[in-house]
C-alpha cells in the first residue's frame, strides 16, 4: 500500500504575474488569460481535479510568485492504482516524500518537492511521451537538476514558442483557439490605434497652436510684468569739473578725482579722454602706479599705459573710453556709452575732447 | 666682535638673498619638479623613518629660522595664510605615509613576501568602533576651532567698496591654483574649459585606466606611469600654485621673495612680446602680415601641430607599449588631457622667461591661448 495525495480544491490568490507557468504545467486546470490566470470551470470539480493532483502540485511549484494554493487530503491506494494515475517511474519519489504528511485534509501551501520529482509528467496513457523521457533523461544525467536543453530534438517547446508559432500547426485544443482569438484582437487593436492615432495627432496639433498662440500673445505681457517698473540707477553722467584743470595736465598724466566714480581722467597730446577704471580682464579695479607710469590690476597682474593701452599681465584688449562732452563749460563724461581700442572706437566723436 | 657679527649678519643676508632668487618663479619651478622626481626615483630612501624625520626636522628648524625674519613672519603668521601652512605639513605627511606603505610593499613583492594588507581584517564595528572614533574626532575639531577662533583674529577688513580692490586680491586659499592660471590664460580658457578639464579627466581617469594593479593595496612600482603623473597634476599643478598664490604673489600680483619686503612701489617691467611678433618680425624680419589669420598663422600651427603630432610622436617613443595596451581611443583621450595639462607648465615657463603674452592671439575674436 501507498499513500497518495489527491487535491480536493485548488485555488489562486492575488498577485499573479500572468507568466504561463501554470498553464504549461497543467493546462486542464489553468488558464491564463490576458491580465490574469483563472481556474477552468472543469477544474472546480473536486473528480475532475484529483487526477491531475501531479500537475495541479507542479504548476503550485512553477508558479514564480506561489500564489496557486490547495487543499489535499491523503489517501492510501494500492501500489498497482498509485502507479496508474502518473508515470510509475517518476511518481515513487512523489509518494515516498508525501508519506509523512498527515491523513487529515489539510489546507497546503506548496512544499518544495525534490527537483527531479517535480520536472515529472504523467503521460495520459500507455506508451511514455518521448519528450518526458528526454527530460527524465536530462534530469539524471545532470544529478537531478532538470532543465530544459535548448536545440534537443524531441524537447517540449516553451509555451512562447507555441504563442508565436502558425495556429495551424498547433494541436486543435483550448491552446489553438486562444491563439486565434489573440491573433484577432491584435488585428482589431492596431485598427483601432490608427484611428487613435489621427485623432490624437489633430489634438496635438490643436494644443500646440493654442500653446504658441497663448505664448505669443501672452508672454510679452509676462516678461514686461517681470521687469521692474522703475529701475533705480545712477545719472550715468558725471560732471568732472571745468576744463581748466585738464588743461592744466602734463600729456600722459592721470587724474585720480573721480575714480569713486568709475573714471580716470587722462591727458594725452592734443586731447582728453575718460578711462573706464574697471580691468578688461576679469573686472577688478586696477591701481595707478605713479612711479612706473602704469595701470596695474592687483588681481592678476595686469597692465595698462596711461592711455589705457594693455601691454603686461594676461589682459586681452585695453581699458574702456567712456563718452565726453563739454556742456555749459563743465567737462561731462556718459558711462552709458562706451568706446574700445579693439573695435577701433577711438578715433569716433564723443570719446575725446581736443585741446 | 662687532665684525664677526658683521660678517655672520651679511652671509645670513647673502642665504636670504640666495633663497629668495631660487624662490623666483622659473627657479621654484624647475626646483619643485627636479626635487619631485627625486623624491619619486628615490622614495625607498627617503621614507624611511630616519630619513623622512631627519627631512622633517631639517625643513621644521628651516621654517622656524626664517620666522625670525619680519618679511616671512609676516606671510606666513597672517590669518588668511596659516591653513596653507598646515596644508603643506599635511600633504606632505600624507605622501611619507602613501609612499612608505608602497616601498615596504614593493620590497616584499620583489622578495615574494605577503603584502602589508594581506590577511587585514577590514572590518570595523560600528558601535563602539566607528561611533568613538567619530565622536572624538568630533571634540578635537571642535576644541582645534575654538582654539584657533581664539589664537587667530578673523581676518576680516573694511566693507567692501566697489572701486577699490585690496592689493593683492588673492581668492580664498583652494582657488589660488585657478587664480593663478588666470595669469597665464585668457578668463575663458583658464576659467572655464581648464577647469572643467580638470573635472572631466578625473572623472575620465577609471575608463582610461583599467590596470587593476594597485586596487586595494599601496604600490609605486607597479604604478610608474599613474602616480608620476597624477601627483603631477596634483602637486605641481595644485599645491605649488597655491603656495605661489599664497606666499610668493605681492603687490600687484608681483612675485616676491618670501624674505623680501613687500613694496607696493617697487618697480617692475614685464612688457609682454607676443609669438606673431617673435616670428614675423624677430625671426622672419619682415613686418606682420595684414591679415589676422596669416599673422597668427604659426601660432595656429604650433599649437596644432602641439595637439596632433604630439600624440603621434609619443606613440612612436615614449608610449608605445601603453598606447598598444589600452587601444586607440583611451590613448587619444589620454594624450589630450596629458597635452592639456603640460600646457599649463609650457604657456608659465614662456611667461616667466620670454613674457609671452599669446602663442595664438586673435583678439578680433577673443580667442586667445
Amino acid at each position: 500500500m501507498a499513500k497518495k495525495e489527491l487535491i480536493t480544491k485548488v485555488w489562486i490568490e492575488e498577485g499573479c504575474i500572468v507568466c504561463d507557468a501554470c498553464e504549461t504545467a497543467a493546462p486542464d486546470v489553468f488558464e491564463v488569460t490576458e491580465d490574469s490566470c483563472i481556474i477552468r470551470p472543469d477544474a472546480l470539480n473536486v473528480e475532475f481535479a484529483k487526477p491531475r493532483s501531479v500537475e495541479i502540485v507542479d504548476a503550485a511549484e512553477e508558479c514564480p510568485v506561489d500564489v496557486i494554493k490547495f487543499e489535499s487530503e491523503t489517501v492510501e491506494v494500492a501500489d498497482d492504482a498509485a502507479a496508474e494515475p502518473a508515470a510509475a517511474s517518476a511518481d515513487a519519489p512523489v509518494a515516498e516524500a508525501k508519506k509523512t504528511a498527515p491523513a487529515e485534509p489539510k489546507k497546503a501551501t506548496p512544499a518544495k518537492a525534490p527537483a527531479a520529482s517535480s520536472k515529472s509528467k504523467a503521460p495520459s496513457a500507455g506508451e511514455p511521451d518521448p519528450s518526458i523521457q528526454a527530460l527524465l533523461e536530462a534530469a539524471t544525467s545532470r544529478g537531478g537538476h532538470a532543465g530544459i536543453m535548448k536545440n534537443a530534438d524531441d524537447m517540449p517547446a516553451s509555451t512562447q514558442d507555441w504563442k508565436a508559432a502558425d495556429p495551424k500547426s498547433l494541436p486543435p485544443d483550448a491552446r489553438q483557439a486562444k491563439v486565434v482569438e489573440a491573433a484577432q484582437k491584435a488585428k482589431k487593436q492596431s485598427e483601432l490605434h490608427r484611428r487613435d492615432f489621427v485623432s490624437n495627432s489633430a489634438l496635438a496639433i490643436g494644443w500646440t497652436a493654442f500653446g504658441v498662440g497663448t505664448g505669443i500673445s501672452v508672454g510679452p505681457a509676462f516678461g514686461r510684468f517681470m521687469m521692474p517698473n522703475v529701475l533705480e540707477e545712477p545719472d550715468p553722467r558725471i560732471r568732472v569739473g571745468k576744463m581748466d584743470k585738464y588743461l592744466e595736465m602734463v600729456p600722459g598724466g592721470v587724474n585720480e578725482d573721480y575714480k569713486p566714480q568709475g573714471i580716470w581722467m587722462i591727458r594725452e597730446e592734443d586731447r582728453i579722454a575718460a578711462l573706464n577704471i574697471i580691468c578688461t580682464h576679469l573686472g577688478c579695479i586696477p591701481n595707478w602706479l605713479p612711479n612706473d607710469r602704469k595701470f596695474k590690476c592687483p588681481c592678476h597682474g595686469s597692465g595698462y599705459y596711461p592711455d589705457g593701452i594693455n601691454f603686461e599681465g594676461p589682459t586681452p584688449r585695453p581699458l574702456e573710453r567712456f563718452r565726453i562732452a563739454i556742456k555749459d563749460g563743465i567737462v561731462v563724461v556718459d558711462k552709458s556709452k562706451k568706446y574700445q581700442y579693439e573695435l577701433g572706437q577711438w578715433d569716433q566723436p564723443g570719446s575725446f575732447i581736443l585741446v | 666682535m662687532d665684525s664677526i657679527l658683521a660678517s655672520s649678519t651679511s652671509t645670513l643676508e647673502s642665504v636670504k638673498h640666495f633663497i629668495n632668487v631660487a624662490c623666483e618663479p622659473h627657479w621654484f619651478m624647475i626646483i619643485s619638479v627636479a626635487a619631485f622626481f627625486i623624491f619619486l626615483i628615490g622614495y625607498r630612501f627617503w621614507t624611511k623613518p630616519a630619513v623622512a624625520a631627519t627631512i622633517a626636522a631639517l625643513v621644521t628648524l628651516f621654517f622656524l629660522a626664517s620666522c625670525l625674519d619680519d618679511n616671512f613672519n609676516k606671510i606666513v603668521t597672517k590669518a588668511d595664510n596659516v591653513p596653507i601652512v598646515i596644508m603643506m605639513v599635511s600633504v606632505a605627511f600624507l605622501l611619507w605615509l602613501a609612499f612608505r606603505q608602497a616601498a615596504i610593499n614593493d620590497e616584499r613583492m620583489e622578495k615574494g613576501e605577503p603584502l602589508l594588507e594581506a590577511g587585514a581584517d577590514d572590518k570595523v564595528l560600528v558601535w563602539p568602533d566607528l561611533v568613538y572614533s567619530e565622536l572624538i574626532a568630533l571634540v578635537l575639531c571642535t576644541a582645534l576651532l575654538i582654539v584657533w577662533a581664539i589664537v587667530l583674529r578673523a581676518p576680516l577688513e573694511q566693507p567692501a567698496n566697489p572701486n577699490v580692490a585690496p592689493n593683492p586680491a588673492k581668492a580664498p586659499w583652494y582657488f589660488l591654483g585657478l587664480q593663478e592660471m588666470l595669469v597665464y590664460f585668457d578668463p575663458w580658457l583658464a576659467g572655464v574649459v581648464l577647469p572643467g578639464l580638470i573635472v572631466v579627466g578625473l572623472i575620465a581617469i577609471p575608463y582610461m585606466d583599467k590596470n587593476p594593479r594597485g586596487n586595494g593595496y599601496y604600490t609605486f612600482k607597479e604604478r610608474k606611469f599613474a602616480i608620476t603623473s597624477f601627483l603631477f597634476g596634483f602637486i605641481i599643478l595644485w599645491v605649488v600654485l597655491i603656495i605661489f598664490g599664497t606666499f610668493l604673489r605681492g603687490p600687484n600680483w608681483n612675485f616676491f621673495g618670501p624674505y623680501e619686503f613687500w613694496d607696493h612701489n617697487r618697480p617692475a617691467a614685464l612688457l609682454n612680446t607676443e609669438f606673431h611678433d617673435l616670428f614675423w618680425v624677430n625671426l622672419l624680419g619682415r613686418p606682420l602680415p595684414g591679415h589676422y589669420l596669416m599673422r597668427e598663422l604659426p601660432g595656429i600651427i604650433l599649437l596644432g601641430g602641439y595637439f596632433l603630432l604630439g600624440p603621434l610622436i609619443m606613440k612612436a617613443t615614449v608610449f608605445r607599449k601603453l598606447s598598444r595596451d589600452i587601444g586607440f581611443m583611451r590613448y587619444s583621450m589620454l594624450c589630450v588631457l596629458m597635452l592639456f595639462m603640460l600646457l599649463m607648465p609650457i604657456k608659465m615657463v614662456l611667461r616667466w622667461t620670454l613674457n609671452l603674452h599669446y602663442i595664438v592671439g586673435i583678439t578680433e575674436w577673443f580667442l586667445n591661448v
